[in-house]
């Protein structure tokens, strides 16, 4: 399976009080932009942290583009961002940076040319400053955000890893992640990333999985899973006169014998229905409720109604940042 | 390889660059090197000033010692001081007590006299004082161990002489015999030769001890703080996903003890260098001392300076070579336990308590080395120069003052060596796991189950 970037067979890890992850398998192809979902407590790290050879999982095996993640060399050739980031304080930038480039196995010169490179595509080496100079603890959040993110990219590795990357990002710094993501997509690197921001993942990934309470509850491509999921779908807006007609569409919503799950964003709903109902029972009755229909259209669910569908909405840790924010 | 190199190169040049790293390397010398000459120089000015002059005599016993002493006591000041001629008047006064005349009184007058600064301190003979018995001084310089000398032999030597003449020997000849005073001069024997006396070997010892001592706190704190910071930056998870937690640990400590040995290394050679540009004025005063004393005719002050001068400890290459041995099993040892605590706690207050049991090990071996010192072949010597935790820094005080068997040695290099692996394996299992390890701080069935559950 050599078309593999990562492929991960029955890995189980057991912590004294709990299972974190069970039984899980993971196949994510060459090249492609792949997404880790699930609420927070879900195993997703702890799924990282053994990709990356930190953790040792109890059972099953992890192979990384091609050879067992206990082979250093194979580190060498992947990228990793830590959920929590950090870096030696007191060190100049530009130092930390050629320390973890140089781990990777670069060259002392090599790493020093990259690395004005990338403080240059990310502004943080100006005509009228270079903080590349400056000590870590000098630079903003922001920066220091980004200095890690070079970290994370400066020996070219054909497998990035991030975990939960847009936490704490503000915007601009999460517009500057997407493009690098897209970028390295495009130079064919594989990058696989966690996170809980279903919007994110829905835009960005190619394939993903869905993981609650350790186990996989689904996985495979964007368009598969959507397609999989499909047609019970209602996208519904309502026009102008939505607040006069509001209590009878709550009501005609609330029919747990038509509608499964209502997604109720005031004027806007994102509805599923339930088993055995059909979509012109739901029309007609929305019509008769008195409301003005603005659109109503079998849809494909987003990863969010699915993730709230599969994982389902009791799961703790499910509301936290599912707006999208980033 | 690669790996460990670049973790110790990062480690080293880090610290190095350090603007405090720089600052005590370089001010340290100047302080030790006032540590060595300022007691030194210092006893050299008080025995030149040790003069005695201007004291009362209080002659109580009806036989004229007073003013036999008071002649000694005058024929003892150098010669050099008054170029030859008789010396001058040293302004001494002998009050002869009448037997059967309250001896108090005179006392108490004299000490008034002392008390007003018109006399520098009183001596009181009785009959006890003719018959070699006892004396009394009583004087602000009573504390001064080369005064007090110089008095007690002028009271002696009279009081030897006066009995010898009391039984019947010709004062001549009594003079004669008298002034011969025997010298004992002492050699530290060992198996491979012959050495000076102990007295520069228990200072070498002394000091490379402490050395020894401080270095492994020092250096194996700054292990610790290196690995808490890597944990409390975060900047561990980051680091593991490219080299593993062991070689991070051995990078770490190799890294550390190589600054730790850089800065010993400078201190030794600054404080040698300070020390050859002082040491001529130094000598200069010393040999001028040195005659003072030999003036005399050799006192027991110029038998001290003697060895104090030519008192450099005897110490041989391999010595010095076994001397580095137990450094680096004593700093190992007790970094790899300073690194474990580091990874077990969150912050500087949870490590202070954590870090108890390592430090009283070392302040333990510690209180140990006075003991060691004053008896160096005792059992107690023996079993702390053994002991894995105590033995790197007792072993090189005990074989820098005593020829220690070799089988004692090498049990106690080896026990050390062992005790280094089985530290290192655990530190290396703690540090694993607790690396990532973020919250409250382990119990120690919790640290069991780390140690058990690293793999």
């Amino acid at each position: 399976m050599a078309d593999l970037a990562i492929e991960v067979r029955g890995v189980s890890k057991r912590y004294a009080q709990h299972v974190a992850v069970r039984d899980l398998s993971l196949a994510v192809p060459r090249g492609a932009v792949y997404g880790l979902l699930g609420p927070n407590g879900a195993g997703k790290t702890t799924t990282i942290r053994m990709l990356l050879n930190i953790i040792a999982p109890d059972s099953g095996t992890i192979t990384l583009l091609g050879r067992s993640n206990r082979d250093d060399a194979v580190l060498d050739r992947i990228g990793y961002l830590p959920e929590e980031r950090g870096l030696y304080k007191k060190m100049q930038v530009r130092k930390v940076l050629r320390f973890l480039a140089e781990l990777k196995g670069v060259p002392g010169a090599e790493a020093d040319r990259r690395i004005d490179e990338w403080l240059e595509r990310l502004a943080l080496k100006t005509a009228d400053k270079d903080w590349g100079a400056a000590k870590v603890d000098e630079l903003s959040r922001g920066m220091q955000q980004k200095a890690q993110f070079i970290g994370t990219l400066l020996h070219d590795p054909d497998l990035v890893i991030l975990d939960e990357p847009f936490s704490g990002l503000d915007p601009i710094n999460a517009q500057a992640l997407k493009d690098a993501v897209v970028d390295l997509k495009r130079r064919n690197k594989t990058v696989i990333f966690s996170t809980h921001l279903m919007d994110n993942a829905e835009r960005m990934c190619d394939a993903v999985c869905i993981i609650a309470r350790g186990e996989k509850v689904l996985d495979g491509s964007v368009a598969g899973v959507k397609a999989e999921h499909g047609g019970s779908h209602i996208a519904l807006s309502l026009g102008d006169n939505a607040a006069a007609a509001k209590n009878g569409v709550a009501a005609v919503l609330g029919d747990r014998s038509l509608v499964r799950r209502a997604d109720d964003q005031n004027r806007f709903f994102e509805i599923e229905l339930a088993p055995g109902a059909s979509p012109q029972q739901l029309l007609h009755r929305v019509i008769a409720a008195g409301a003005s229909v603005e659109r109503f259209e079998l849809v494909q669910p987003s990863l969010h109604q699915i993730f709230l569908q599969r994982v389902g909405a009791d799961n703790l840790g499910v509301e936290v940042g599912m707006s999208g924010h980033g | 390889m690669a790996k460990l190199w670049v973790v110790i190169k990062r480690e080293y040049l880090e610290r190095v660059q350090n603007k405090w790293f720089v600052i005590s390397t370089l001010l340290a010398p100047l302080f030790f090197s006032a540590l060595i000459f300022l007691p030194a120089l210092l006893t050299l000015r008080s025995m030149r000033s040790a003069q005695v002059a201007n004291i009362i005599i209080l002659d109580a016993t009806g036989a004229g010692m007073g003013a036999r002493v008071d002649s000694s006591i005058r024929a003892a000041r150098p010669r050099a001081e008054a170029g030859g001629v008789p010396a001058a008047d040293p302004g001494m006064q002998v009050r002869v007590v009448e037997p059967g005349a309250p001896l108090a009184q005179a006392e108490s007058l004299a000490s008034r006299d002392v008390r007003a600064g018109t006399a520098g301190g009183y001596l009181v003979l009785d009959a006890g004082s003719l018959a070699g018995d006892s004396a009394r001084y009583a004087g602000p310089n009573a504390s001064s161990r080369a005064v007090v000398d110089k008095i007690e032999r002028a009271a002696r030597d009279v009081s030897l002489g006066m009995r010898l003449e009391g039984a019947g020997i010709d004062p001549a000849k009594v003079q004669q015999l008298t002034s011969k005073r025997l010298r004992l001069s002492a050699e530290r024997l060992t198996a491979t030769g012959r050495g000076r006396t102990g007295m520069g070997n228990v200072m070498f010892g002394m000091a490379v001890t402490l050395l020894l001592y401080l270095s492994i706190i020092l250096y194996g704190q700054n292990v610790m703080r290196g690995v808490m910071e890597e944990k409390q930056t975060r900047v561990a998870e980051v680091v593991v996903s490219s080299v593993s937690p062991d070689k991070l640990l051995a990078g770490k400590i190799l890294g550390v003890g190589a600054v730790g040995l850089t800065q010993q290394i400078l201190w030794f050679a600054l404080t040698a260098g300070i020390g050859a540009y002082v040491a001529p004025f130094f000598a200069k005063s010393a040999r001028a001392v040195a005659q003072d004393m030999m003036a005399q005719g050799g006192s027991a002050g110029a038998r001290d300076m003697s060895a104090m001068m030519g008192g450099m400890p005897s110490i041989t290459i391999g010595q010095v070579a076994l001397l580095l041995v137990f450094f680096l099993i004593g700093y190992f040892l007790y970094s790899a336990l300073f690194a474990a605590v580091g990874a077990m706690v969150n912050d500087e207050r949870e490590a202070q308590q954590a870090l108890g049991p390592v430090m009283i090990l070392l302040i333990g071996s510690s209180f140990l080395m006075q003991p060691v010192m004053f008896n160096p072949s005792s059992d107690l010597a023996r079993w702390a120069s053994l002991i894995p935790f105590s033995s790197p820094i007792i072993m090189p005080l005990r074989m820098t003052m005593v020829q220690v068997p070799p089988l004692e040695i090498a049990a106690s290099v080896a026990g050390g060596l062992l005790m280094v692996f089985l530290f290192s394996w655990l530190a290396a299992r703690i540090y694993r796991v607790g690396l990532l390890m973020y919250g409250k701080k382990p119990s120690m069935a919790e640290l069991a189950r780390w140690v058990r559950q690293a793999a």
